[in-house]
């Protein structure tokens, strides 16, 4: 819920930047590893919307799949099945690199 | 119009726990933060920490619950300064929270500051509040996947302490599993094997505090303080 209420805050200032605009859609941008379940955040966006300035507006989720970059060979894979190894060539030398993103990638405003 | 953005959700949770961050930083002050769900030890731990400190140190303690200050109560016995932040229905601490219960006090004369997440293994991990390390507890009455139920938490923890390791005869937990799911998820993970119950393992426990605090207080050390010292 308070992570729906900062999409919003969020929402908000960056539409308060352009005098006059409205927005329309968000657009979401959420890692694997975000903690976020999207459903439930998409629950929380659309009821906390319900009835306020900002109805209506719409949402899209791009999810993040959880990445990791291989140290020796520098791939960067999907972590599949909880395996830290390097997908490509084994190495267990890797390091995080994606899936952690909780992000408002765009907004579609509707200028007067 | 669709107009780009790479705005963080969380961005203005971040911004604060930066300049705590900075304000631990510049005075050496050494922040934990204890996440875990409810149970798994975490107010227990701190007890058996502090009753270890000699009561000249400068360790204080910020406890989170969403009612009562039960944990406040059982954390003062020892003498150091602690505070309860009660947050009346949120399932974690933010970092606004912990600038408020801050405010007064004077964490420049601090070595060490725990803060004590609300029990809950998955909103905590979302908002940085600033601290150097995190700590995950997980005790062994709870299952050995909950590292792979919770990646995210144990994903972005430096440390999981494996706690009442003494009831290991009596329940089906396997450790090796619970420390093999752990590392799949981060390899780096660094794992404690305590019980505050019988002390077992407490001083690697404290060791790793230890190791923490003399590197702050290395010449790497960075910042505001380092300058006063001159």
């Amino acid at each position: 819920m308070s992570i729906a209420a900062a999409v919003l805050d969020a929402v908000r200032a960056e539409t308060a930047r352009r005098p006059g605009a409205r927005a329309t859609r968000a657009g979401l941008r959420i890692g694997e590893l975000s903690g976020v379940e999207t459903e439930s955040l998409r629950f929380c966006l659309e009821t906390m919307v319900s009835g306020t300035d900002l109805d209506p507006l719409a949402f899209d989720f791009e999810f993040c799949p959880w990445t990791r970059r291989c140290r020796a060979c520098s791939t960067t894979f999907r972590v599949a099945d909880y395996d830290p190894a390097c997908a490509s060539c084994g190495s267990a030398d890797t390091e995080a690199a994606g899936g952690d993103q909780m992000e408002l990638s765009y907004l579609e405003l509707e200028e007067p | 119009m669709r107009v780009p953005l790479e705005r963080k959700v969380l961005n203005e949770n971040d911004r604060i726990a930066a300049t705590l961050r900075e304000r631990f930083q510049s005075h050496g002050t050494f922040c934990l933060n204890l996440i875990s769900s409810p149970g798994s030890g975490k107010t227990s731990l701190l007890e058996r920490t502090l009753e270890s400190f000699d009561p000249a140190r400068r360790i204080a303690v910020l406890t989170g619950d969403i009612q009562t200050d039960n944990d406040a109560r059982r954390l003062a016995r020892f003498g150091f300064p602690v505070r309860q932040i009660t947050t009346g229905g949120a399932c974690h601490l933010d970092a606004r929270m912990v600038e408020r219960a801050l405010a007064d006090w004077p964490v420049e004369q601090f070595e060490i500051l725990f803060v004590e997440n609300v029990g809950n293994l998955v909103c905590p991990t979302s908002y940085d509040l600033g601290e150097e390390a995190r700590a995950v507890l997980l005790s062994v009455t709870e299952g050995e996947d909950k590292p792979l139920k919770y990646p995210a938490t144990f994903h972005h923890a430096d440390v999981m302490v494996l706690n009442k390791i003494d009831l290991l005869p009596y329940v089906p937990f396997q450790a090796a599993v619970a420390c093999e799911n752990a590392r799949r998820i981060q390899p780096e993970i660094e794992i404690l094997e305590v019980s505050c119950t019988t002390g077992a393992g407490l001083e690697r426990w404290r060791s790793w505090l230890a190791g923490h605090l003399s590197a702050k207080h290395s010449p790497r050390r960075r910042g505001g303080a380092e300058e006063n010292e001159k």
